[in-house]
C-alpha cells in the first residue's frame, strides 16, 4: 500500500508534478540525444579512420614509421600476407610500399605520402576505391602509370582526371628518381587533411621507381571482422610477423583512442550536469510536498507508520516522479535517435570546418544499450538523493502536530 | 479491569519566556469499557493530556501505564508500534489520507500491522458498514461530508483492534445532526463491542452522553463525576 500511496501522492498536485516531470524529460531527452549524436560522430570518424585510412592492424619494420626510411622493409611480404589472411578473424591483408614524394604539376608542387598498392588486394582491405568521385581507381590500363589523388590536392594543384604529374623521390640506391604519372581518379573522404596528402599508385609502378627488391613491402594492412578485436588478434599476427612491429589502429592513431575514451567521460559529465540541475528542482518539489503535508504526516505517524516507512514513502515519491520524467525523456530520446540512425543529420553548412578535423558532415546517431542503462541508473540515483533532505525533514515532524488543528 | 493508569502527570512547555504548565499534576485511571469525556475551558490542557496518554507527546513528569506497559520508557520505534497495536485515534481534522478511499484508509492501519489482504478488506467493509458508510466505501475523503469523514476515522481507529480509542474533539467541526449521529455510533460500539472511548469536547450535548466526565482547569482535575 505504501507504493500505491506514494504513486498517488505524486499526482496529488498534478500541475506541479507535470512541470517537474516535463523538465526531467526534456533534460534527459537533450542528454540522450546529444550523447547519441556525439557517439555517432565518433563512430563515423573511427569508421572512416579504420575503413578508409588505417585498416585494423598494420605491420612494419620496427623503425619504419619513425624514420620513413625505405630501406626498413618487410621481407617475404607475400608469404606473410597469405599467412595473415589465413587467420580466423582476418578478412583480408594487403601489402603496400610507401614513399615520400615530391610532386610537380603545372600549377604547383606538393608532398605527402605516396602509397603503392596491389589494387585487387587493397580493395578488400580499405574502401578508397569506393570514394572515387571522378575517373576510376588504379585498375585502368594506360601507357603512363596511373595515380589516384584526393580532391583537396586536385583542387590545389588544379589537377583533373587525365592530367600528368611528375613524381620525384630518392630511390633504394640513393639516387634521385623521377617518373611521370597520369591522374586516373580523384577520391574524397571525410578527412580533408588526408585527401590533400595521400596519393595511391600501383605497387609495381612504385616498386620499379624505388628499385625495391622482389617480395618486399613497407607495410601490411590487415582488415578484421570486427575492429574491437584488434587487440585480441594482434598476438597471432605478431607470431606470423616475427621481428616486425604489429600495431592496432588505436596504437597507430592515439588521437582516435583518446577521442573514444574521453568522449565517454565528457558525455557522462554532461549528463551529470543536467541531472544536478534537475536535482534542485526535485528537491524543491519534494520539500514543498512535505511541508504542505505536515499534519497528514503527523497523523500517519500517530496511527502507526514508523519513521522508516515515512522515509521510504518520501524517497519512493521522489524516485517515482524522477523515473517517470526520466523514462519519458529516455524513451523520447531513443525514439528520435532511432529515427536519425537511418536518416543522417545533415551538417553540410558546417561541413568544411568539420571535415578539416576529419569528421563527416552527415551524422548518423548511435546509441549503445549500456549507455542507456547507465543513464537510467543515474536517474534513479538522482531521485533518491534529491529526496534525502525532504525525507529527513519529514522525519523531524511530530505526531502531536496532527492534533493541533488551527 | 484497569487499562490506563496515570500518575502525577505534568507537562510544561518552556519554549516561551514564561513556562506554561499545560498539565499540572494529573492522576487518573480508566477502566475497560468506559465512555469518558474530558471537558474544560480552552487551554485547560485537554489536548495535551490526550496526546500524552496516546504516546504522541512525552510528559515532563509522572507516568502513563497502559495495560501494564509504562509507555514513557518505550523507544520511539517501539512506541509507534505500541500506538498502532493498542490505541485508536480520532482527531478533530486531518484524520484521513486524501489519496485513499474510505475503505483503503481503514485498511491502511491493518496493512501496517501486516494483515493479509482478504482479512483487511473484510474487516474494513464490516467496520464501514457499522458506521453506516457501506455505500460510500470507495469514495475519497474529499467526496465525503465532515460527519462521514469522522465516521471513517472511527472505523479506522477500530480497525487495528485497539484497547481503547482516543478522540480529541471529534465533533468540533460537525453540525448538530452529524454530531448526534457520530455519538450514537460511538455509544453503540461502546455498548455492543465493549470498546473504551475517551474523548474531549466543548459540546454540552456530547458531555451529556458520557457516563464519566472529567473536568480540567489550568491543567488540573477540577472534578471527576461518574453517572450511575
Ligand atoms: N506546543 C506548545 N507549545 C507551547 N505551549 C503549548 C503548546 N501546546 C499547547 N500549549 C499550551 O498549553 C496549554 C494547554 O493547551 P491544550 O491545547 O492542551 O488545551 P485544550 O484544553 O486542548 O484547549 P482547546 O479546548 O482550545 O483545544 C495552553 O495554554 C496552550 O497554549
Ligand atoms: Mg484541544
Amino acid at each position: 500500500m505504501i507504493w500505491s500511496i506514494a504513486w498517488r501522492n505524486v499526482w496529488r498536485n498534478k500541475l506541479r508534478s507535470i512541470i517537474m516531470i516535463a523538465a526531467i524529460a526534456l533534460g534527459l531527452f537533450a542528454g540522450v540525444f546529444t550523447m547519441a549524436f556525439m557517439q555517432g560522430a565518433v563512430d563515423a570518424r573511427i569508421q572512416s579512420a579504420t575503413k578508409t585510412e588505417l585498416a585494423h592492424l598494420q605491420v612494419h619494420a620496427p623503425d619504419f614509421l619513425a624514420n620513413n626510411d625505405i630501406a626498413l622493409k618487410i621481407e617475404k611480404a607475400n608469404e606473410m600476407v597469405r599467412n595473415i589472411e589465413a587467420l580466423d578473424s582476418v578478412v583480408a591483408a594487403s601489402e603496400r610500399l610507401i614513399a615520400e614524394p615530391f610532386i610537380m604539376a603545372a600549377h604547383g608542387t606538393g608532398g605527402g605520402k605516396l602509397i603503392g598498392v596491389v589494387p585487387q588486394q587493397e580493395k578488400k582491405v580499405t574502401d578508397i576505391w569506393e570514394k572515387i568521385i571522378d575517373g576510376e581507381y588504379l585498375e585502368h590500363e594506360s601507357r603512363m602509370p596511373p595515380v589516384v589523388i584526393g580532391e583537396k590536392l586536385a583542387k590545389r594543384l588544379r589537377l583533373k582526371v587525365g592530367t600528368r604529374i611528375n613524381v620525384q623521390m630518392i630511390d633504394r640506391s640513393g639516387d634521385l628518381s623521377m617518373k611521370g604519372y597520369r591522374v586516373s581518379g580523384i577520391y574524397r573522404t571525410t578527412n580533408t587533411a588526408y585527401d590533400e596528402s595521400t596519393l595511391f599508385v600501383k605497387f609495381d609502378d612504385l616498386k620499379a621507381q624505388l628499385g625495391m627488391e622482389d617480395n618486399t613491402a613497407h607495410e601490411i594492412a590487415v582488415l578484421l571482422d570486427n575492429g574491437n578485436e584488434a587487440t585480441a588478434v594482434k598476438p597471432s599476427v605478431e607470431k606470423l610477423a616475427a621481428g616486425y612491429k604489429v600495431q592496432t589502429w588505436k596504437e597507430l592513431s592515439p588521437e582516435m583512442s583518446l577521442l573514444t575514451d574521453s568522449m565517454d567521460q565528457y558525455m557522462y559529465v554532461f549528463i551529470l550536469i543536467i541531472l544536478l540541475a534537475l536535482c534542485f528542482g526535485i528537491i524543491n518539489t519534494m520539500l514543498m510536498s512535505v511541508l504542505e503535508r505536515v499534519k497528514e504526516i503527523g497523523m500517519l505517524m500517530a496511527v502507526g507508520m514508523n519513521k522508516r516507512r515515512i522515509f521510504f514513502m518520501i524517497i519512493l515519491e521522489s524516485v517515482m516522479l524522477t523515473v517517470t520524467g526520466g523514462a519519458l525523456g529516455i524513451l523520447l530520446g531513443s525514439a528520435v535517435t532511432k529515427f536519425f540512425e537511418t536518416r543522417p543529420i545533415n551538417l553540410t553548412m558546417f561541413s568544411e570546418g568539420l571535415e578539416s578535423y576529419g569528421f563527416a558532415s552527415q551524422i548518423y546517431t548511435s546509441l549503445r544499450g549500456d549507455t542507456l542503462v547507465t543513464i537510467a541508473i543515474l536517474v534513479v540515483i538522482t531521485g533518491l538523493l534529491s529526496a534525502l533532505w525532504p525525507a529527513r525533514k519529514a522525519l523531524k515532524l511530530n505526531p502531536a502536530e496532527a492534533t493541533r488543528a488551527e | 479491569m484497569k487499562i490506563i493508569e496515570i500518575k502525577n502527570l505534568k507537562k510544561t512547555y518552556e519554549d516561551n519566556s514564561i513556562p506554561v504548565h499545560a498539565v499540572n499534576g494529573v492522576s487518573l485511571s480508566i477502566e475497560e469499557g468506559e465512555f469518558t469525556a474530558i471537558v474544560g475551558p480552552s487551554g485547560s490542557g485537554k489536548t495535551t493530556l490526550l496526546n500524552i496518554i496516546g504516546g504522541l507527546d512525552d510528559a515532563s513528569e509522572g507516568t502513563v501505564t497502559i495495560n501494564g506497559v509504562e509507555i514513557n520508557r518505550l523507544s520511539s520505534r517501539k512506541l509507534t508500534d505500541f500506538r498502532m497495536n493498542n490505541i485508536g485515534f480520532v482527531f478533530q481534522a486531518y484524520n484521513l489520507i486524501p489519496v485513499f478511499t474510505a475503505k483503503e484508509n481503514v485498511e491502511f492501519v491493518m496493512h501496517l500491522q501486516g494483515a493479509k489482504k482478504e482479512h483487511r478488506e473484510a474487516r474494513a467493509t464490516e467496520l464501514l458498514k457499522a458506521v453506516g458508510l457501506g455505500e460510500m466505501m470507495d469514495r475519497r475523503p474529499s467526496k465525503l461530508s465532515g460527519g462521514q469523514q469522522q465516521r471513517v476515522a472511527v472505523a479506522r481507529a477500530l480497525a487495528s483492534k485497539p484497547k481503547f480509542v482516543l478522540a480529541d474533539e471529534p465533533t468540533a467541526n460537525l453540525d448538530s445532526k452529524s454530531t448526534e449521529n457520530l455519538l450514537d455510533i460511538m455509544e453503540q460500539l461502546n455498548k455492543e463491542e465493549k470498546i473504551t472511548f475517551i474523548f474531549s469536547t466543548h459540546d454540552q450535548r456530547v458531555v451529556n452522553k458520557a457516563r464519566r466526565v472529567v473536568t480540567l482547569e489550568d491543567g488540573k482535575i477540577k472534578s471527576d463525576i461518574t453517572k450511575s
